[in-house]
C-alpha cells in the first residue's frame, strides 16, 4: 500500500501533466457517476415531492412503501425498449442529438465544485476543473444543451418537434443574456469568476447582497431547466413532448436524464453562486466534520430543488410570447440594475 | 309575455297559408306543420318580429308508413318569451330536400349535415354538405332511415339479410361469402365531395403554412376529435374540425330498444353528465304519457342532478387547468379528490358511480338511504369552503390571469347567434338558463341566482362554473331542508307501450341546454329519440373561435368549453 503510494507520488513530482491528465479522467469518470445516480434519486425524489404537493402517494408499488426500486424498473425499461428512428429523419443528426445534450451536462459537471473535505481546518474542494474562470465556462456550457434540443427537434421531421425547438431556442436567448449578466454581477462582488472562490467569498450569503439577482437567476434557471411555468419547449398539452416527440428507448432516457441532471447541477450552481456554496459550521463530530461542508452543500441543494418541485406543482404554463416578452423586457433590464448595484456596492465586500 | 297561441297566430296573420297545420301543446310549445316553400320566410319571420333567436337544431324524421321525411326545426328565444316552436316540414321519401336554413341561423350548418348524412334528406342552399359524423365512405348508406339493413360490406358491397331468431327480433348480418373480389369491382356509387384532407390543403397558402393535427390522438382532447390548425409559426390561420370518432349511434339504438332499455343509453351519451341525460330522456316520455311525479321523486332528482352538475363542474374545471399547467398542477388533484366525495354521495343513492340509471318515468329508482341528509349537508359544507378557496387562488394567481384574461372572448352577441349555450353563453353576461326559462320539476319553487361573466373569456367560464357549483350548492340545501315524505314512484301504471305523440323536453346540463324530442308511435319502442347535445353546438363555435390565436391558446380556448366529444357523437 505504501509503496503504490510513493509511486504515484513520485509519479506526480516527475511528470506533473502526465499526472493532472490521469486526475482529470478519474474525476470526470467519478462525477459522471455522481451526477448520474443523483439524477436518478432526483428524479425519485421530484416523484414523490409531486405526490405529496397532491396529496398522492407517488411511487410505493417497487421497493416497498417508499418505491426507491421504482428508478432501476424505470431504467431497465427503458434500455430494453425498441430504438425506434423515424424514417424521413436527418439520422445522424437525431443519432448524436441526446449524445450532445448530455456531453453538454457533462461539460457543466466538470467545472462545478460538489462541495468540499475539511481537513485539518482547511476546505479542499471536490471540484475536476478548477478553473480561474469556471463561472463563465459553465454559463458557455451550458448553452451547449441549447444545442442539444435543437438538433433534437429538427433531426426528427416532425412538426411538433420542430415547433418545440424553436421555442427553445427562442426561450434560451431571451434568458442566457440575464442569466449570464447575474453571474457576472456575482463575480464582481466576489472578484473573481472561480466557483471555488466565488463560494468561499461570501462573508455575506449573495442572496443577501443582491436578493433581485438571485430572483432573476432562480427565475432564469427555471427557464433553462425547461420546467412549468416555462416547460414550452416539451408542452404535451400543445405540441405532444416537443423536441422529443419522436424519441424512444435509451435514447429519450438520456434526453430524459440530462434534463434531471441539468436540475441537480443548476440547484448546485445556484447554491455556490447566490447560498454560501458549502458554508456553514462545522458539526464538531469526528467523522462528520469532514463531511460537514458536503452535508451543508447538500442540505440546501435539496432545498433549492424541493422548491422548484413546488414551483412545478403551483403554477400554470406561460404562452412563448408572453415568456419572450418577459425576459427581454423585464429580467434583461431588471439584470442590468442588479449589475449596476452590485459595481456600486462591490468595492464593500472586497 | 308572449304565449304559443300569440305566436301562432301572429305567424298566420303575417304569412297567411305558410302554417298548414298546428297544435298548441301548452303555452311554452307549439307544434306547427309549415308550408316547404315558406319555411324560410317563417323563420325569419320569427326570428326577426317574434325574437326567436335562439336556434335548438334540427331532428328529421322517417315516416316510412306515409312514405314522407320530416324535418323538424326547434326554435327558442334567449329570454324574450319561453316558446319553444317545434316547425314541421315535409318531404316525399323519394329525393327528399328541404330548404337550409343556414342563411338565417349560423349553426343551422352542423345540424343539417348531420340530417343529410343520416338520413339523405338533402338541403338546399347549405353551404357545404360534406359528412361530419360519418366516415366518408359510409355516406350514401343513410343508416337512420327505417329501412336500413346494415352498411354494405366495403370490400364486397354485399348487403346484410334477414336473419330470424328466437326471441321475435330481427337481426341483419351479412352472409359470409366465398366469393373472390377483384380490386375496384365494388360499385361504389357516392356524392361527390372533397374529403377534409382536400379541403385543408385547398386552404395552405405559403410555404410557411402547415397542417399540424390537435386530434384524434393529441394530449389535449377530453375525448376523440378532429383538431386540424393551419398554423404559421406559433399563430394559427384556419381550424378545422371533425366528428365521429366515437360516434355510438345512440339515437338509432334506441329505436331498437324498449322505453324502459333507452335509460341505459342516455347515460352513456356523457356519463359525466349521466343524470342530466336521464331526466332529459325520462322528461320527455313523461310528457307524452302526461304523468305527474311525486313531489319526493322531484325533489330527490333535484338534489342528485345539481350533485351531479358540482362533480361534473369540478372534472371540467380540474381537467381544463391540467391542458394548461401540465398534469403536476397541484389544484387539478384536489378537485378530484373533493369531485371523489361528491360521487361516493352520489353512489350511495344510485349504487353506481357515474352511469346511474337512477331517473324514472314518473319517479325515480328507489329513495334517498338513511343518513343521507346529514351526510350530504356535512359535505356540501366542506365544498363550499373548497370551492371559495379555489376561487381566491384564482383571483391571486398572476399567470392564471395572464393565461385565461381576453382570450377566446365571445361576444354576447356572437353566443347567440352561434348558439353556445350553458357557462360559455352566461360567461358572455346571457343570463340563460333552462332552470329559469323552461323550468322543470321545482326549480319555479327554488331560489337561486344565474352565475354570470362580464368579459366573456376563458377566466369568465371557469367563474361562472365556480360561482354555478355554489348557487347548487344552494339549491341542494333547500331542497334538503323541505323534502316531503312520501311515494317515489308515480302510482300510475306506466304502459309498456307507450301512446302515439311526441314531446320536446328541456335539461339544463352542467355543459348547456340539453333537449330531446322524443316520438313514440304507439309502439313498444321509441319511433325516433332526437338528442340536442349541449356540446355539439358549443363544439361548432371553436373554429371561428381559434383563428388568429396562438398554438397555447387553442389549448386553453378547447378546454374552457369543458368538452364531451363523447356527447356530441351520441
Amino acid at each position: 500500500m505504501v509503496g503504490i503510494i510513493e509511486s504515484i507520488s513520485s509519479f506526480a513530482s516527475t511528470e506533473p501533466a502526465a499526472f493532472a491528465f490521469i486526475i482529470s479522467i478519474i474525476g470526470v469518470a467519478i462525477i459522471a457517476g455522481v451526477v448520474n445516480v443523483g439524477a436518478m434519486l432526483v428524479i425519485w425524489a421530484e416523484r414523490k415531492v409531486l405526490g405529496d404537493f397532491a396529496a398522492r402517494y407517488g411511487p410505493n408499488r417497487v421497493g416497498g412503501r417508499w418505491g426507491v426500486l421504482q428508478l432501476g424498473a424505470d431504467a431497465i425499461k427503458l434500455f430494453t425498449k425498441e430504438d425506434t428512428i423515424p424514417y424521413s429523419a436527418d439520422k445522424a443528426v437525431y443519432v448524436w442529438a441526446p449524445i450532445v445534450a448530455s456531453m453538454a451536462t457533462m461539460l457543466v459537471a466538470a467545472a462545478i465544485p460538489f462541495g468540499a473535505l475539511h481537513i485539518n481546518g482547511r476546505n479542499y474542494p471536490l471540484v475536476v476543473a478548477n478553473m480561474d474562470i469556471s463561472a463563465l465556462y459553465v454559463e458557455a456550457a451550458l448553452s451547449i444543451m441549447a444545442i442539444g434540443v435543437f438538433m433534437a427537434g429538427y433531426s426528427s421531421n416532425n412538426k411538433y418537434s420542430m415547433l418545440g425547438a424553436f421555442r427553445g431556442i427562442a426561450r434560451m436567448i431571451a434568458y442566457e443574456v440575464p442569466m449570464g449578466v447575474c453571474v457576472i454581477s456575482v463575480a464582481i462582488m466576489a472578484h473573481s469568476l472561480n466557483l471555488v472562490e466565488i463560494a468561499e467569498g461570501q462573508t455575506l450569503w449573495y442572496i443577501f447582497a443582491q436578493p433581485l439577482g438571485f430572483l432573476i437567476f432562480f427565475i432564469a434557471l427555471i427557464t433553462d431547466l425547461g420546467r412549468i411555468p416555462f416547460d414550452q419547449s416539451e408542452a404535451e398539452e400543445e405540441i405532444i413532448s416537443g423536441y422529443n416527440t419522436e424519441y424512444s428507448g435509451i435514447r429519450w432516457g438520456l434526453l430524459y436524464f440530462q434534463e434531471y441532471n441539468n436540475m441537480l447541477l443548476g440547484s448546485i450552481l445556484l447554491t455556490v453562486l447566490f447560498l454560501g456554496g458549502w458554508q456553514g459550521p462545522i458539526i464538531p463530530i469526528p467523522v462528520l466534520d469532514i463531511v460537514s461542508p458536503l452535508i451543508w452543500l447538500l442540505l440546501k441543494v435539496i432545498i433549492v430543488m424541493w422548491s422548484l418541485v413546488w414551483v412545478r406543482s403551483a403554477l400554470l404554463r406561460l404562452r412563448i410570447d408572453q415568456v419572450t416578452d418577459l425576459g427581454w423586457k423585464w429580467m434583461l433590464p431588471l439584470s442590468i440594475v442588479n449589475l449596476l448595484w452590485a459595481v456600486a456596492i462591490g468595492s464593500y465586500f472586497a | 309575455m308572449t304565449t304559443a297561441n300569440e305566436v301562432l297566430s301572429s305567424i298566420q296573420s303575417a304569412l297567411p297559408g305558410a302554417v298548414l297545420d298546428s297544435r298548441v301543446e301548452s303555452e311554452r310549445r307549439l307544434w306547427a306543420t309549415i308550408d316547404p316553400r315558406k319555411i324560410v320566410d317563417v323563420c325569419k319571420y320569427m326570428r326577426d318580429k317574434l325574437s326567436f333567436d335562439h336556434y335548438s337544431g334540427t331532428a328529421g324524421l322517417d315516416w316510412i308508413a306515409k312514405n314522407e321525411m320530416e324535418v323538424v326545426e326547434i326554435m327558442a328565444s334567449h329570454g324574450a318569451h319561453q316558446v319553444v316552436a317545434m316547425l314541421k316540414v315535409r318531404t316525399p321519401r323519394e329525393n327528399p330536400s328541404v330548404k337550409s336554413l343556414t342563411g338565417l341561423f349560423w349553426n343551422a350548418n352542423w345540424y343539417e349535415r348531420e340530417a343529410w348524412e343520416m338520413l339523405g334528406i338533402k338541403f338546399e342552399g347549405h353551404p357545404g354538405l360534406y359528412p361530419l359524423l360519418l366516415p366518408d365512405e359510409l355516406v350514401g348508406s343513410w343508416p337512420w332511415r327505417k329501412d336500413f339493413k346494415g352498411y354494405p360490406d366495403l370490400t364486397t358491397g354485399q348487403r346484410a339479410v334477414e336473419i330470424p331468431t328466437s326471441d321475435g327480433y330481427t337481426r341483419y348480418m351479412i352472409p359470409p361469402t366465398t366469393m373472390e373480389i377483384e380490386a375496384g369491382t365494388v360499385p361504389t356509387e357516392r356524392p361527390k365531395y372533397p374529403s377534409l384532407r382536400e379541403r385543408e390543403e385547398m386552404e395552405l397558402k405559403s410555404d410557411s403554412e402547415m397542417i399540424m393535427h390537435m386530434g384524434p390522438q393529441h394530449a389535449m382532447v377530453p375525448g376523440p376529435f378532429l383538431l386540424d390548425v393551419l398554423v404559421e409559426g406559433e399563430t394559427v390561420k384556419k381550424a378545422f374540425l371533425d366528428l365521429g370518432y366515437i360516434h355510438k349511434g345512440i339515437e338509432k339504438i334506441m329505436e331498437n330498444r324498449t322505453w324502459l332499455q333507452g335509460i341505459t343509453y342516455t347515460d352513456r351519451m356523457c356519463y359525466v353528465a349521466s343524470l342530466s341525460n336521464n331526466e332529459c330522456y325520462c322528461g320527455a316520455v313523461e310528457k307524452i304519457l302526461g304523468l305527474e311525479v311525486p313531489e319526493r321523486a322531484q325533489y330527490i332528482r333535484v338534489i342528485l342532478e345539481e350533485l351531479s352538475r358540482i362533480q361534473s363542474h369540478l372534472i371540467g374545471t380540474g381537467e381544463f387547468l391540467t391542458l394548461i399547467a401540465g398534469v403536476g398542477y397541484a389544484p387539478w388533484q384536489y378537485m378530484i379528490i373533493d369531485r371523489e366525495r361528491i360521487i361516493s354521495l352520489i353512489e350511495s343513492v344510485t349504487g353506481a358511480r357515474l352511469t346511474h340509471t337512477f331517473v324514472r318515468f314518473g319517479g325515480v329508482r328507489n329513495d334517498l338511504p338513511e343518513g343521507f341528509s346529514e351526510k350530504c349537508r356535512s359535505t356540501l359544507k366542506y365544498m363550499e369552503s373548497e370551492i371559495n378557496e379555489f376561487i381566491e387562488l384564482f383571483e391571486q394567481d398572476p399567470i392564471y390571469h395572464l393565461r385565461m384574461d381576453n382570450v377566446g372572448i365571445i361576444t354576447p352577441d356572437d353566443a347567440k347567434r352561434m348558439g353556445v349555450s350553458g357557462p360559455p353563453l352566461r360567461a358572455t353576461g346571457v343570463a340563460y338558463d333552462i332552470r329559469k326559462e323552461d323550468p322543470i320539476l321545482l326549480y319555479p319553487d327554488l331560489d337561486f341566482k344565474v352565475a354570470v361573466g362580464t368579459r366573456g373569456d376563458c377566466a369568465d367560464r371557469i367563474d361562472v362554473r365556480l360561482k354555478e357549483m355554489l348557487e347548487s350548492i344552494h339549491i341542494i340545501e333547500q331542497c334538503l331542508d323541505r323534502i316531503p315524505a312520501g311515494p317515489i314512484k308515480t302510482e300510475a301504471k306506466i304502459p309498456k307501450k307507450i301512446p302515439a305523440g311526441e314531446a320536446y323536453y328541456r335539461v339544463e346540463d352542467p355543459r348547456g341546454e340539453m333537449g330531446m324530442y322524443v316520438v313514440s308511435d304507439g309502439g313498444d319502442k321509441p319511433y325516433r329519440v332526437k338528442v340536442r347535445g349541449p356540446f355539439y353546438a358549443t363544439f361548432q363555435t371553436l373554429p371561428p373561435l381559434l383563428e388568429g390565436v396562438f398554438i397555447a391558446d387553442v389549448v386553453a380556448i378547447a378546454g374552457s368549453m369543458d368538452g364531451c366529444p363523447s356527447e356530441a357523437d351520441r
